[in-house]
């Protein structure tokens, strides 16, 4: 054993995890929302049956020749200016070349040094504040053309691949970030408010399941040692299918990063970028087989395809199409509804239909705090249970305003208008019409009074713990008298107790 | 410059173009890639003012750009009938891994 080695090992072990810096970056491919491919006008759609979606362009027929989709550099633009990129006035093709069996022509349509949005950024913040609010910077967005789908034989026997051409052509737009997170948690933090910012301004459907949104993380650690900052070597983790487990697998790689370094010394000097997969049965990332030579892809432009000019004119009509953004929305309802910024969240992360929904509703019930509790409690319950959107919300945002109104001025106490609202979702009904359906009438002074005399004199013994101070007792009151009248006001029942009790 | 390029040029690249080039082809291919590159080269003699921008293809238009619309794709028999191999449904291949 040599000894310098030794004791550089053990001088490693003595740094904790909290020396050092994770640094993540993001690659993110979304499929922009177009009917027909970004190439060819064969459809997008998803699902249909295998290699029922092509043509000779998609497939690399020789003669054919690619027409670029209108809709798919205005998608392009639209997001780049959502996310604060440079758009390109000027934009071209490229091809990448590289062998793999859902790839007909040899080579991606892509672009490689004039991408169609340039440098952006994305601010990201977390509600609870678990960790700073941090601009991650973008460092382009291309559009590139998809491959197709392989489906590869997993008895292990060595049978054949089957190949759905399908997807090929299908239209992506690829986020590139620079190295800007510095947790898991971060990571995760961009890559939603991301995919809330697409659906926002309707580029893509980000359906995770159908491939439409899918990433891979670039990360390493910057350890403090020896007075210095050492790097340890770049992997980047492929396909990640679900921000769990984005978040999961930046969080274990983190860490075997850490314990390799501790372990061998390794640094960025001494080993080329490496990528693993995310085994999600297993909780680990795995080494993946590199494709041979494979970051030599000898880009060159497309002859078959011309430069693609844009006007200011055209990208300032573009911009007009956007709406607010996530972030705006966020600050108008914390400033105009005056909600914690965790409630706004709540109501923002769901989407543009529910933020229209909650200011209808707050507006018309006049108070946005029993709005939003009911709205981020009872409806995104219902919606979470049956996975509708707000729009197939069963109870419009006026007659939720009307109940609300009555739970503002205390005629329906919280639990009966729960009860009436769950009437309203299951049978259609007004409020009025749900209240006559459940048999709830305001019940009159002196009914109160009787049902409050009755329960005192039937319950001496409760009568005489909450005259001798044990207040809470009354509680037991109050619940029976629900059992004698269910419309009595728990609020006016107790009071009223107490008040006969001399209390 | 040498009217020949580097043979461990030529075979990286026919590596990467999985084509295999025999002794001789590999001869043949250094002196003929070698030619067309001193051909093209004589370009980088030419001195250009600093505004050039550079230029990417030989076709000066630009936006010949389509509408998002959909035709219909090619008969799946059709186009799997170009096909080494299928099943009927899909392209069939050699295992990957």
């Amino acid at each position: 054993m040599n000894s310098v080695n030794e004791s550089a090992k053990e001088a490693r072990a003595r740094v904790g995890f909290d020396q050092v810096t994770v640094v993540i970056g993001m690659e993110v491919h979304v499929q922009l929302a177009t009917q027909s491919k970004l190439f060819c006008s064969c459809s997008t759609q998803f699902g249909a049956p295998p290699n029922t979606q092509t043509c000779e362009v998609c497939t690399g027929m020789p003669g054919s020749l690619p027409v670029i989709n209108n809709q798919a550099l205005q998608l392009a633009i639209k997001t780049g200016l959502a996310l604060n990129c440079e758009i390109a006035r000027s934009t071209k093709w490229d091809r990448k070349n590289y062998f793999y069996p859902d790839l007909p022509k040899g080579y991606q349509i892509s672009q490689f040094d004039k991408p169609i949005c340039g440098k952006g950024y994305l601010d990201i913040a977390d509600a609870n504040g678990a960790f700073e609010p941090r601009r991650v910077r973008l460092e382009r967005a291309h559009l590139e053309e998809d491959a197709g789908k392989s489906i590869h034989d997993e008895s292990s026997r060595g049978g054949n691949s089957k190949i759905d051409l399908n997807r090929t052509g299908t239209p992506l737009l690829e986020i590139v970030t620079k190295p800007d997170m510095r947790s898991a948690a971060e990571a995760r933090a961009f890559l939603t408010e991301l995919k809330l910012i697409l659906v926002y301004i309707g580029v893509s459907d980000c359906n995770m399941q159908q491939g439409s949104l899918r990433c891979d993380g670039n990360i390493n650690l910057h350890i403090e040692f020896g007075g210095q900052t050492i790097a340890t070597p770049i992997v980047e983790i492929k396909n990640l299918n679900s921000f769990r487990a984005a978040e999961r697998s930046l969080t274990y790689e983190a860490r075997r990063q850490f314990d390799l370094w501790q372990q061998c010394g390794l640094t960025i000097d001494d080993s080329p970028k490496q990528t693993r997969g995310w085994n999600d049965a297993q909780q680990v990332t795995t080494m993946q087989r590199e494709k041979e030579e494979s970051a030599d892809y000898r880009y060159f432009p497309d002859p078959d395809l011309i430069a693609v000019s844009t006007s200011e004119e055209e990208i300032a009509a573009i911009e007009e199409q956007i709406d607010r953004l996530p972030a705006i929305w966020r600050e108008h309802l914390s400033e105009v509804y005056n909600l914690k910024p965790y409630d706004a969240d709540v109501i923002v992360s769901q989407g543009r239909g529910l933020v229209d929904y909650f200011r209808e509703v707050a507006d018309q019930c006049g108070d946005s705090r029993i709005a939003s509790n009911w709205i981020g409690q009872e409806v995104l319950r219902y919606l979470n249970e049956s996975g509708l959107e707000i729009d197939r919300y069963p109870v419009a945002p006026r007659q939720m305003a009307e109940l609300l109104k009555r739970v503002v001025s205390n005629q329906l106490e919280q639990t009966r208008a729960k009860e009436v609202l769950n009437e309203m979702v299951a049978s259609q009904l007004s409020v009025a019409a749900a209240i006559e359906k459940l048999g709830i009438k305001a019940v009159d002074h002196d009914e109160l009074k009787s049902i409050c005399q009755q329960l005192i004199d039937e319950h001496p013994e409760v009568a005489k713990q909450i005259q001798d101070g044990n207040i809470k007792a009354v509680g037991r009151l109050v619940g029976k008298a629900r059992k004698l009248n269910p419309n009595a006001n728990p609020g006016l029942v107790k009071d009223m107790i107490l008040k006969f009790l001399g209390i | 410059m040498s009217e020949f390029i580097d043979r461990a040029v030529v075979e990286q690249v026919a590596r990467l173009a999985r084509i295999h080039l025999s002794e001789q082809q590999l001869d043949a291919s250094s002196k003929q890639l070698g030619e067309i590159l001193n051909y093209v080269g004589q370009l980088e003699r030419v001195t250009l003012p600093d505004d050039v921008e550079p230029f990417f293809g030989a076709i000066e238009s630009v936006n010949a750009i389509r509408a998002d619309e959909v035709n219909s794709s090619v008969d799946r028999d059709s186009i799997l009938s170009n096909a080494p191999d299928s099943d009927g449904e899909f392209y069939s291949v050699p295992p990957v891994f």
